[in-house]
């Protein structure tokens, strides 16, 4: 009996286990392919919270666009459209600071008498105020006040001053008790950065002022503030953004959308607890009003062309969120966040899935998916895996692949060129990369044809600078660097690097020899760094390369600037603004120009560009800082890939809002803006039901 | 017991040497060691033999198993072969290193508790039982993350974190020998205590700790397959068979040899030495049979 | 005997408190940066990268870090640096996966290492002896994710089969046992592959302790008594078997929550390991240092109750 009971267990159980496993293999193998009216998103960068505030990764970004909007957005072509707004203008008040009144109304008599005489803006308003000249212009920027200022010649205005104290802490109360002490002073604008510092404007010079402050600061024992002078301008000039939203939104639960709202999301930014990535795109705003529940206008502290993007950030709920701590939202909205989006939350399982359901009341119509589904896989691998078991409906197909999908009746692939690219920094701190002609030799010996074929079958094009080729501001006249070793091999001559008795090149003894380091996990740029190695020895060169795990490579060596040679690759927005990489004042430790490039007349340009907002200027200066960059070679750019997407053949379709009141059907199909522009308005064609009947079909 | 009239190795081999799979998995093991020193040599001398194994080809990426790359070439068009067989001495080198350092440790601390016991041992074995109390793995992972994963790197962390059955089972060895008549003799003779431990417990104690090493070679080799796979191993363009597997696995579905070829010799190294080692336990404990 | 282990027990304690100071001080060492938004994006600011580093006290020494962490531990109150809930809720929502798949992998290491065991026991010496021997070191020597791989390769390719996760996906399910063998298959190949060092080492296990067993005089006497084989065999020699299987139990806890990384990071797998693993690569040091601390008080319960469990088994066991 029991020997039964024990052979039982002995045999038995293995049996049961063996007979389970079959069992599920075959339910498992016999699923039939009918899918649900969802679409399932492989995706490797699982957000950490969803709240378009705290979190800055494109895994969380990606989920984020399904549930939360932005004021505006960006359509089709890449171009700003409205989304929660109606619609947007903008305008700018510039004032002039004067000695006296008399000087003010002057001033303001000889800009009346020039109305008119521009062309590219208006002069909206005119006024004084005691001993302001207050001018309001259709045109942000600094070009109409620039004007306007020419014409002062007579009794130029007062220039101001705007000065910056960090006080680490407590700076409101600071400004407070110090303004108290010198009730004399005239102050036109303060702003706080967090409570760690302020900046303050004032009329003339602020160097009497700044010792005023320091030994202020000096007596009340804040030992670690400094004060320093930010900036002298002869007027101020404060863009001005007025927003008209839309009447007919609601949050996902029930609560309509106003103003409020947009008010509470940037008093959010701003607020310390909050510790939000996205605040310094929201620096330079000096107030925010919300006149009515529909209307919000926006103030500037300086032109900022750039700034106006930021209005896509998603917005959040105040009547949620407001006075409630920072860990609470940890806990309860960035794990199940409210939006105003086409798809609401409905669950997360942590490294596994996150499922969006649809806002049946979306003010654009509800969309015809039941759902969204992402699903976090560990690696490229997986996700491939994943796609080709049909558990996620499209996979970004790696290079060496494409071919192979491109060539299948069973799929449906898109390529569009991505918003990055790949390159080589040399660090110019280095006195190997300081000769202008060693870096170009460089560029000549190595084969970026060879490689785009190679590492990148062909899907992409070789990098022209630092504005990609289909940015609308990029400079399209710049010829990629040639591919021509002889010609390397004479600029390393002529540089005094001469063949040594092994092969390598020697100078002063010294042989041509230099690291390069590579983060661990990135296979292009592993392959890429091989490459260079091989290109670079048949001239002569020799290259070490290092790779170390991404953390170890950023904080170790890129953000202590310690290293010789880098492969890496920049993500960009569509974005003009190019001086965090590019200004030299950028370049310290942990700032991202860390190749310390340094070039006077592209600091120039880097500055101007940002306060400018007529795109031919755009155009042009932009297209002048590509060709001053590329023409000193800091990096060796390499290229552009493009993107692949591959789903399965007809798995979905899009109908879409014409934008004239009726739909149009289409299939899937790639815009500047990649193919997962339309994404909310994807169906599966089986559930092609309740689509509109009066909808334009476009085969 | 009494005064023995082979070492107590010379026994065990002899023993072994009747075991037929233990020969064969010893002979393998043997040809592994010879392929591993020659080729250490020729990757040193950058003898490009039977190819360059760091020479890329972009015109031959990819390609399957043929006549001129008899295992096929990765994704840079370089021969899997010529890196297999120059990244051979690296898995041995991690293997045997590892352990010898784990030796080390484990038995300094197995003999020092063993022979001293009482409260030495007392506190000794605690911090043994704390240690292994930690997940092995992230440590190792952390540590390698810290120091940066060169060879040297990982040997010394795997040996660090793997002496304590080592050290567990000298001491147990260590608390039976120190009873016996020959080492009181020795204690009552005044002889020194160093001198004890090694002329008279340890050449007792030497076939467990013997077997031990053998089978500690495979589990390090292993471990440093692992931690290449998470991609915390020994760093390319230098070639080992775990970063072959690792960096082949994101075209595994397009080129299935760069797996299954280094895996296979992985697998193929780790039962050698198991084999061997399991052979040699049993020729050890057949002498404790008879006595 | 309850002093005694209680005893231990403390000593340990205060070592496990030691040493995880210790792995502290080598995780906050390591170069990175723990920043929740990567370290290399443009938009963020130093005042912003500053007020996070105080929020976390990142500015202060490591001991009085360790400090801070520790009793924030104790209250429940520490929160990953990554997305700012309490560990212990991130730890929580891992177990149900990662004891069902210890669970399902110590079930398949136990039984088959038994039957293997208990079958070369009894054909010892023979050839079918010699070659499981052989297939038990084999499996000890393969690489565990490189068998992963063969088997996604195989069965992707021939079978267009899901494995990754735990469950599959935008599938109708047609009933619920269909859901259930589902969520079974999407256990049982990780389980499998995490079970195989086990297999080997139980069947190994358990067939030298019968074998020791069944050469001792009780046995000869009841064999002579003419007792059935099959009864010595069951019963006697298998009961004291039962030893090494307890030991082995309580040395595969810890080798199957820290050697399920690989696997689990293979197969999507949402169990401890990977957090732990994504912990080491994001430099989350509150979720590192509340995981080594709880795995190794978990070993050392496990520990405890297989020493008790030993006493229960073998009455020739003394606590001591």
């Amino acid at each position: 009996m029991l020997a039964a009971v024990v052979r039982f267990f002995v045999y038995g159980i293995p049996l049961l286990l063996l007979a389970l496993l079959v069992a599920s293999f075959l339910t498992v193998s016999s699923f039939s392919t009918d899918r649900k009216n969802e679409l399932t998103i492989g995706s490797i960068g699982e957000p950490t919270k969803l709240n378009p505030i705290q979190s800055a990764e494109s895994g969380a970004s990606e989920v984020e666009n399904f549930i939360f909007e932005g004021l505006l957005q960006y359509n089709e072509n890449l171009e700003i459209t409205t989304l929660l707004a109606k619609s947007y203008s903008l305008s700018q008040t510039s004032t002039f600071y004067f000695s006296d009144a008399t000087a003010a109304t002057a001033a303001l008599a000889a800009v009346e008498s020039a109305r008119g005489s521009w062309s590219e803006w208006t002069l909206l308003n005119a006024r004084t105020d005691d001993a302001r000249l207050l001018l309001d212009f259709t045109l942000p920027g600094l070009g109409a006040s620039d004007k306007v200022l020419a014409l002062f010649t007579a009794q130029p205005p007062l220039p101001l001053t705007t000065l910056r104290v960090s006080t680490g802490g407590k700076a409101r109360a600071t400004l407070a008790q110090f303004l108290k002490l010198s009730s004399d002073l005239a102050v036109e604008r303060t702003w706080f950065d967090y409570d760690s510092a302020f900046e303050i404007t004032v009329i003339n010079d602020g160097a009497a002022l700044r010792e005023k402050l320091k030994s202020f600061l000096r007596d009340t024992g804040v030992s670690e503030a400094t004060a320093e002078i930010l900036e002298t301008r002869p007027y101020l000039a404060e863009p001005l953004v007025r927003f008209q939203l839309r009447d007919d939104v609601r949050w996902h639960d029930g609560t309509p959308f106003t103003s409020r709202d947009v008010a509470f999301t940037y008093r959010s930014i701003m607020d310390e607890t909050v510790a939000s990535p996205r605040k310094p795109s929201f620096d330079l705003i000096q107030k925010l009003e919300t006149p009515g529940p529909h209307e919000v206008l926006v103030t500037y502290r300086k032109p900022f062309s750039p700034a106006l993007t930021s209005w896509m950030i998603g917005l959040l709920p105040a009547h949620l969120l407001e006075d409630k701590p920072a860990k609470w939202w940890d806990d309860n909205f960035n794990r199940r966040p409210i939006g105003t989006g086409p798809f609401k939350f409905a669950s997360w399982k942590t490294n596994e899935s996150l499922r969006l359901l649809r806002n049946e009341d979306y003010f654009e119509g509800a969309p015809w998916l039941e759902g969204v589904v992402f699903r976090y896989l560990p690696d490229p691998i997986a996700l491939r895996l994943a796609f080709m078991t049909r558990q996620a409906d499209y996979w970004g197909v790696d290079p060496w692949a494409v071919s192979s999908f491109v060539n299948d009746p069973r799929f449906q692939v898109f390529q569009y060129p991505s918003n990055s690219y790949s390159y080589i920094g040399w660090n110019l701190r280095d006195p190997l990369f300081q000769d202008l002609r060693v870096r170009t030799a460089f560029a000549h010996a190595v084969n970026v044809p060879q490689m785009i074929k190679y590492i990148l079958y062909g899907n992409g094009v070789q990098s022209t600078g630092i504005f990609l080729p289909h940015f609308w501001f990029a400079n399209p006249d710049i010829a990629p660097v040639s591919y021509d070793p002889a010609t390397a091999a004479r600029l390393l001559d002529e540089a005094g690097w001469a063949p040594g008795p092994d092969g390598i090149r020697v100078k002063d003894g010294k042989p041509l020899t230099f690291t390069l380091i590579v983060n661990q996990g990135n296979e292009v740029r592993k392959d890429i760094a091989t490459l260079v190695q091989d290109n670079l020895r048949s001239i002569g060169v020799e290259v070490k390369v290092e790779i170390y795990e991404w953390s170890v490579f950023i904080t170790r060596f890129i953000n202590k600037l310690e290293f010789q040679a880098t492969v890496l690759g920049w993500s960009t927005g569509i974005d003009y603004d190019a001086y965090q990489v590019w200004h030299s004042s950028q370049t310290n430790p942990e700032q991202l120009n860390f190749v310390g490039y340094k070039n006077p007349r592209v600091d120039a340009l880097l500055e101007k560009i940002r306060q400018e907002y007529d795109p031919e200027k755009i155009h042009a200066m932009a297209g002048e800082i590509q060709k001053l960059i590329f023409e000193d070679q800091p990096y060796l750019f390499l290229f552009v890939p493009n993107a692949t997407a591959v789903i399965w053949k007809d798995s979905f379709r899009i109908c879409r809002p014409d934008g004239k009141g009726g739909f149009v059907d289409t299939p899937v199909e790639v815009t500047k803006a990649g193919w997962t522009y339309y994404i909310q308005w994807f169906y599966r064609p089986e559930f092609a039901g309740p689509l509109p009947k009066n909808r334009e079909v476009r085969p | 017991m009494n005064t023995p009239a082979q070492t107590p190795l010379g026994r065990i081999l002899s023993r072994f040497r009747r075991d037929r799979f233990g020969m064969i998995a010893l002979a393998g093991i043997v040809v592994l060691f010879v392929l591993a020193l020659v080729f250490a040599i020729l990757s040193f001398a950058r003898v490009p033999f039977p190819m360059d194994p760091n020479a890329t080809d972009l015109e031959r990426k990819l390609l399957a198993p043929n006549p001129v790359n008899w295992l096929g070439t990765d994704n840079l068009g370089r021969d899997l072969f010529s890196r297999m067989l120059h990244g051979s001495y690296i898995s041995l080198t991690v293997g045997f290193v590892a352990v010898a350092v784990s030796l080390l440790i484990g038995v300094i601390v197995g003999a020092v508790s063993g022979y001293y016991g009482r409260w030495v041992d007392n506190v000794i074995m605690r911090v043994v039982d704390a240690i292994m109390c930690f997940p092995t793995f992230f440590l190792i992972l952390t540590a390698v993350a810290l120091l940066g994963p060169s060879m040297l790197n990982i040997i010394v962390v795997i040996g660090l974190v793997s002496w304590t059955g080592t050290a567990r089972l000298v001491r147990a060895e260590f608390l039976t020998l120190r009873e016996t008549e020959y080492v009181r003799a020795a204690r009552s003779l005044g002889q020194r205590t160093p001198a004890i431990i090694f002329r008279h417990i340890l050449p007792n104690a030497f076939a467990p700790i013997f077997v031990t090493a053998v089978l500690g070679v495979p589990a390090a080799i292993l471990t440093e397959a692992g931690l290449s796979f998470l991609g915390f191993g020994v760093q390319p363009p230098q070639a080992t068979w775990g970063n072959i597997i690792a960096d082949g696995k994101t075209y595994m579905l397009d080129a299935w040899w760069l797996i299954v070829f280094p895996g296979l010799a992985i697998f193929l190294a780790a039962l050698a030495f198991y084999l061997t080692g399991d052979a040699l336990r049993q020729a050890a404990e057949t002498r404790a049979e008879r006595k | 005997m309850m002093t005694f282990l209680l005893r231990r027990l403390l000593i340990s304690l205060v070592l496990v408190f030691l040493i995880s100071l210790i792995s502290f001080f080598i995780i906050t060492l390591t170069p990175g940066s723990p920043y929740p938004w990567g370290d290399m994006n443009p938009q963020i600011s130093e005042a912003v990268k500053e007020n996070f580093r105080k929020q976390f006290h990142l500015d202060e020494p490591v001991w009085k870090q360790y400090w801070f962490n520790m009793r924030d531990l104790f209250t429940g109150e520490l929160r990953s640096i990554k997305d700012g809930r309490p560990v212990l809720t991130r730890i929580g929502e891992r177990l149900p996966a990662t004891i069902a798949l210890n669970l399902c992998a110590l079930t398949i290491a136990l039984s088959f290492g038994l039957l293997v065991g208990v079958y070369s026991a009894r054909v010892s010496g023979g050839w079918q002896d010699t070659s499981l021997s052989t297939v038990a070191f084999a499996l000890l020597a393969i690489p565990e994710f490189w068998v992963a791989y063969l088997l996604i390769i195989g069965l992707t390719e021939w079978f267009a089969i899901p494995l990754m996760g735990t469950a599959s996906h935008g599938i109708i399910f047609p009933n619920a046992l269909a859901a259930w063998l589902d969520w079974l298959w999407h256990l049982a190949l990780p389980a499998t592959l995490l079970a195989l060092g086990g297999i080997a080492a139980q069947s190994r296990y358990v067939r030298a302790s019968m074998l020791e067993t069944l050469r001792e005089d009780y046995i000869r006497t009841a064999r002579a008594k003419g007792l059935r084989s099959e009864i010595i065999l069951y019963h006697h020699a298998l009961r004291n078997s039962l030893r090494p299987v307890i030991t082995g139990i309580g040395g595969l806890l810890p080798a199957l929550i820290g050697g399920a990384v690989i696997i689990e990071t293979i197969f999507a797998y949402p169990g401890i390991g990977r957090l732990g693993y994504q912990a080491v690569l994001e430099r989350d040091y509150p979720t590192l240092l509340a995981l080594n601390f709880i795995t190794a008080i978990l070993v050392l319960l496990g520990n405890l109750i297989a020493d008790i469990l030993y006493s229960v088994v073998d009455p020739r066991v003394r606590l001591e």
